[in-house]
């Protein structure tokens, strides 16, 4: 399956470069009750909970961040496996300086499924693929919005994990 | 040949049964301490297998025992070849892979199984998955029948060279030398794709094993139960009388369950002897899709040479066959592709090479068809574009080069499934193509109806397509028919019942010999503990086969009766006769015995018995082919395509169809139409999908679509032509795989020329509503 | 121990009263707990249909329901129907137009046409068509189906 889009995030390049490099943002941003934890920099490791029509299931795996080029762009390579199957991917981010103080987020990559979950959830894994980036998004939006919001302020949490996730909604549960 | 019952079309004995919810199926079966056996399966298509821990899954409340493949010693070997390698077919190249029950070090398709796990039910059987941890190190899997064979493809069986599993080439005549000196040369790539059996029935086995005894018996949704028993026996250890398989109710057959080498197969039985408590397995419907066989996935290379009249000097395919991971069911459904490419035309010249390819794909063994759908789309398709060329009527090239009636017997040079040369016994194959052409209307519509249609803009498109179907192939069947004191009949015969209604046509087989109703025949199918020696229905050969074996046995008792009868009623024997349950002296009703009151004189408890004579009225015999009975006929249809969705809806669908001497019409009508819905579905609803990583995306119905009511044409019309065959008694053939084979090739062609103005090519199939509009955007035009 | 729960079902006009695991189909139930196998089970998605009960006179897919949702309910099998003696309208007129052979989604299909065929009494092909295209057969065809739901509406109606 190929993936490819973009999203405008109402903020400096910078600033959504750390937000998106930031364990805590990252794991808000999954759906369900999945979760991150940081092994180094560039390695995380977690469980991911995924619903795709009538299969539903939680995949243990890993995430790794490579070809870094601070703020401009990296790589992201997934890869997960649970009873129901298996999901490896790959994307390629860039963040893109629009020059007013926006930064458009441009991707591309693709994933590979397999087992109950391809066999069974085939016809709705493109729309739920797109449900979960999107949310994604709207996540981290939310998370943009709070960070420059607290920078404004006074520097209130401005790193902190607690004012992070306090405005955060997780996204929503794909319904069948 | 009708005769009272025989030739009748006579409700079956079998349906109070089923339709009343009496009728037992493998899963209605319980026994006392029933275990449930549930396996699980791997992801991954190709994949080496570092660890299979299930530590876990042992300590879960309610599971008895999970068994990976060590634990199975020296049981684990890969399963028996089912089939012969084509050893009569001279330089032919064939790698016998067979299935392996269980995953050790390698898996090679998704859905292999990597552990068993026994519970007191099914639902904690899969509850104990998730306790399974499986370490494999994916591989790169092989899908591309082409590519499988380049060098540096990954290998699915390492101890191979390549992925080749079998080479072999057929030929009779000189192809180069035809394609030398036609006129035209017309090639094309032809691809026929995968599809399932889908059974409403999935397959499942129940094995009770009596430790005291020794004995073992088998409940099994099996079209091979002697094979299976033989089988079972033989890995055991056991003599065969000591295992007993018996077939309950089987809810569709269709092929897959033809299989007795499968993991379930294998490891029930061996897990039952160890446990020593009855083991229960029940597939459901994604393993059905996974890790059961299925069929078709051919690409062909082919061309014909004709010459301006329309006579075709020749034909030469080379194909590529998928066989998948393995290959346990030897070369049959490429051989059958092989005999049923030019099979009904005069073709001088015929070259045709088979590549079968080892793939990461769950095996292929014969689905309703079994490869003669292939053969015949490919040469329809042929024939289609030869027609194109010279602007000729698909029917008139058709029938300049059909077989006609004085030609039979016709050698094809072409060897089949059954290892021998294929010979086509009787058949009319211009007057089915005739009749066809008549009950469609076929040349008022292509006149007046089409062109009047075009002008108001509809896309309606006719097609027309001839085809084969061999049948009742040997080995041999055999069959015991008894009366009992009480005047009825027992019949008893090896193999088992799908659905085809056995239980109903070998009765009037047997009653019209023995003149009794037919109700008061019972038909015993399908139990090793009561007939033990067959093959199995398969090849469309139970009624011609199994049913030519009652005959005889039917007759030999018929002989003794009226034999015995002549002697106490002191009569001669051609005025005995046979009738209304009684045996009788012809033109005087008062001199009878009733058939069981003979089974019991012929039976004495003292007194001396003569020489050479068998007691009761009891017989058993056999029956085998020297080669199969060939079916043949003739589709036509009409069909409906609209341009902007591209559904296609099919409005008449006429099928002329020649199955020899027949038993019960309703039945045969039955059995065509069923085909019918088969071949529509193969058309353009069912398609198996793997992606290139061998994984499958179509493992429910809800991705594979099975045709509903719907999607059935309005009416289907059935024409008859009877040529009874000259192999066996009755004339019979086979006609269980009628409907399926030439539906494609003709749905094809119809659609072609209901958008005839696009220069359509189809080139596939199945097709489907957005390939047909991806294949239409490609043509360049509308 | 996994909590069992107590359901009292009404099934062919009989009450029966089981304690159950919240997870267990109802189709098992039927099938495996009170031995009435005559609702099978063809592919546990709710797409086939072959296990089609009654569900308080609605037909309904037996898979996609829990035993305890049934729990004060009434449910009509297959083998409320009739007897291989005494066979429903519906059953005569599928043998006799030969509208099975394998017999395995014909409960589901019987289950689908009661309520059609009692208030239909004179059926068009359109309207069985769309009655029966829930269900799945492979044998068939459905065309001997449409045949034998015609016949059945016609006896019925003339009682």
């Amino acid at each position: 399956m190929n993936l490819e889009g973009e999203h405008q995030f109402k903020g400096p390049r910078q600033e959504v470069w750390d937000m998106f490099r930031d364990p805590e943002t990252l794991s808000a941003c999954l759906p369900g009750k999945s979760q991150l934890t940081k092994i180094d920099e560039q390695h995380f490791e977690g469980t991911i909970n995924i619903r795709i029509g009538p299969v539903n299931g939680s995949f243990g795996g890993n995430l790794e961040i490579t070809d870094e080029i601070p703020p401009e762009k990296c790589t992201l390579v997934v890869q997960g496996r649970g009873v129901t199957g298996f999901v490896k991917g790959i994307g390629h981010i860039q963040f893109v300086d629009q020059g007013d103080g926006t930064t458009l987020l441009k991707y591309t990559g693709e994933a590979q499924i397999g087992g109950t979950l391809a066999s069974v959830g085939q016809r709705m894994i493109d729309s739920v693929a797109k449900t979960m980036i999107r949310a994604a998004f709207e996540s981290l939006n939310k998370s943009l919005e709070v960070r420059l919001a607290a920078k404004e302020s006074g520097g209130k949490g401005v790193r902190g994990s607690d004012s992070s996730k306090v405005n955060l909604e997780k996204p929503a549960e794909e319904k069948l | 040949m009708a005769g009272i019952v025989f030739g009748q079309r006579i409700p079956r004995n079998e349906d109070a049964r089923l339709l009343t919810g009496k009728a037992e199926f493998v899963d209605d079966i319980e026994l006392p301490g029933m275990l449930h056996a549930a396996f699980l399966r791997s992801d991954y298509a190709h994949a080496r297998i570092n660890s299979i821990d299930v530590s876990a899954a042992l300590k879960r409340p309610g599971v008895v025992a999970v068994y990976t493949a060590t634990d199975f010693g020296d049981y684990w070997k890969p399963g028996p070849l089912q089939v012969p390698p084509p050893t009569a077919i001279p330089n032919s190249v064939f790698f016998a892979r067979t299935l392996i029950p269980i995953s050790k070090d390698k898996i090679r398709y998704s859905g292999e199984p990597l552990a068993v796990v026994i519970a007191e039910s099914r639902y904690i059987a899969e509850d104990a998955f998730d306790d399974i941890i499986v370490d494999v190190e994916p591989l790169d899997a092989v899908t591309d029948l082409e590519k499988a064979l380049e060098p540096g493809s990954p290998l699915v069986h390492e101890d191979l060279e390549s992925n080749l599993a079998a080479h072999v080439i057929q030929q009779h005549g000189n192809w180069e030398e035809a394609a030398a000196r036609a006129d035209y040369v017309v090639k094309r790539k032809i691809m026929v794709d995968r599809c399932a059996g889908g059974a409403m029935e999935n397959r499942g086995i129940i094995v009770d094993w009596n430790e005291r005894s020794g004995e073992m018996t088998i409940w099994a949704s099996t079209q091979a139960p002697i094979p299976l028993r033989n089988s079972i026996a033989a890995r055991l250890g056991l003599f065969e009388d000591k295992v007993r398989v018996i077939t309950p109710f089987i809810g569709g057959g269709f092929g897959p369950k033809i299989m007795t080498s499968m993991p379930d197969d294998v490891l029930i039985p061996i897990i039952a002897t160890w446990l020593k408590r009855p083991i229960k397995w029940i597939e459901d419907r994604r393993e059905n899709f996974l890790a059961t066989t299925s069929e078709r996935d051919q690409i062909h290379y082919a061309e014909i040479a004709f010459n301006k009249d329309g006579a075709i000097l020749g034909v030469k395919d080379m194909f590529y066959h998928n066989t998948g991971a393995y290959d346990p069911y030897g070369m049959t459904v490429p051989l059958n592709t092989q005999t049923h490419t030019v099979s009904n035309y005069n073709v001088p010249n015929f070259y045709t090479e088979i590549k079968m390819v080892f793939t990461n794909e769950m095996v292929v063994t014969p689905v309703r068809g079994a490869g003669r759908p292939e053969g015949v789309f490919v040469m329809e398709r042929l024939i289609d574009y030869a027609a194109c060329e010279l602007g000729m009527d698909p029917a008139d090239i058709r029938a300049r080069n059909l077989i006609t009636r004085e030609q039979y017997p016709v050698r094809t040079g072409i060897i089949g499934q059954d290892f021998v040369e294929g010979v086509l016994d009787s058949g009319d194959y211009p007057k089915a193509l005739q009749k066809a052409c008549d009950m469609i209307g076929y040349d008022r519509f292509i006149r007046e109806e089409q062109p009047r249609l075009r002008a108001e803009g509809k896309h309606k498109g006719i097609g027309i397509v001839c085809f084969t179907e061999g049948t009742a192939v040997g080995p041999y069947e055999g069959a015991r028919v008894t009366v009992g004191a009480n005047g009825k009949v027992n019949v008893t015969t090896g193999i088992s019942t799908q659905g085809q209604g056995h239980f109903t046509v070998f009765a009037q087989i047997a009653a019209e010999q023995l003149g009794v109703d037919v109700k008061d025949v019972n038909v015993i199918t399908g139990d090793t503990g009561q007939f033990h020696w067959g093959a199995g229905t398969f090849a469309s050969r139970g009624a011609a086969v199994a049913g030519t074996a009652i005959y005889k046995a039917a007759s030999k008792i018929r002989q003794k009766a009226i034999m015995l009868g002549s002697q106490f009623l002191g009569a001669p024997e051609d005025q005995i006769e046979l009738c209304g349950g009684r045996v009788c002296v012809k033109g005087d009703p008062s001199r009878y015995i009733s058939m069981g009151e003979m089974a019991q004189r012929a039976n004495p408890t003292r007194g001396t018995f003569p020489e050479g004579a068998e007691p009761g009225l009891e017989a058993v015999d056999y029956y085998g082919p020297p080669y199969g009975a060939t079916g043949a006929g003739s589709v036509a249809m009409i069909v409906d395509v609209d341009p902007e969705t591209m559904a296609v809806r099919v409005e008449r669908y006429v099928i002329v169809h020649d199955a020899g001497t027949i038993i019960n019409p309703m039945l045969v009508e039955g059995q065509v139409l069923g085909g019918v819905s088969m071949g529509i579905g193969n058309s353009f609803f069912e398609k198996m999908v793997y992606d290139e990583n061998g994984q499958l995306l179509s493992a429910s119905f809800m991705d594979y679509l099975l045709p509903q009511a719907t999607d059935m044409p309005a009416k289907i019309e059935l024409g008859h032509i009877e040529t009874p065959s000259p192999l066996n008694p009755l004339g019979i053939k086979g006609v269980g795989e009628a409907g399926a084979i030439p539906t494609p090739a003709c749905f094809a062609q119809a659609v072609e020329n209901a958008l005839a103005d696009c220069g359509l090519q189809i080139l596939e199939m199945p097709l489907s509503p957005s390939r047909l509009w991806e294949l239409v955007q490609q043509s360049g035009k509308e | 121990m996994t909590k069992l729960y107590p359901i009292t079902v009404n099934v062919n006009g009989r009450i029966y009263e089981r304690s159950v695991e919240s997870r267990l189909l109802l189709s098992d139930f039927l099938r495996h707990d009170l031995n009435l196998p005559g609702t099978h089970v063809g592919c546990e998605h709710g797409l086939c249909g072959a296990c089609t009960i009654l569900f308080d006179g609605q037909p309904m897919r037996s898979c996609l329901i829990f035993a305890v949702q049934a729990n004060g309910h009434e449910i009509r099998t297959v083998e409320s129907l009739g007897t291989p003696e005494a066979m429903h309208p519906l059953q005569q007129a599928f043998s006799e137009k030969h509208a099975l052979q394998c017999g395995y989604c014909t409960p589901g299909f019987l289950m689908s046409l009661v309520p059609f065929v009692e208030t239909h009494p004179n059926p068009t092909e359109e309207e069985i068509l769309e009655a029966i295209d829930g269900n799945l057969c492979r044998c068939t065809g459905y065309q001997n189906m449409i045949e034998a739901v015609k016949t059945a509406a016609e006896k019925m109606a003339a009682g």
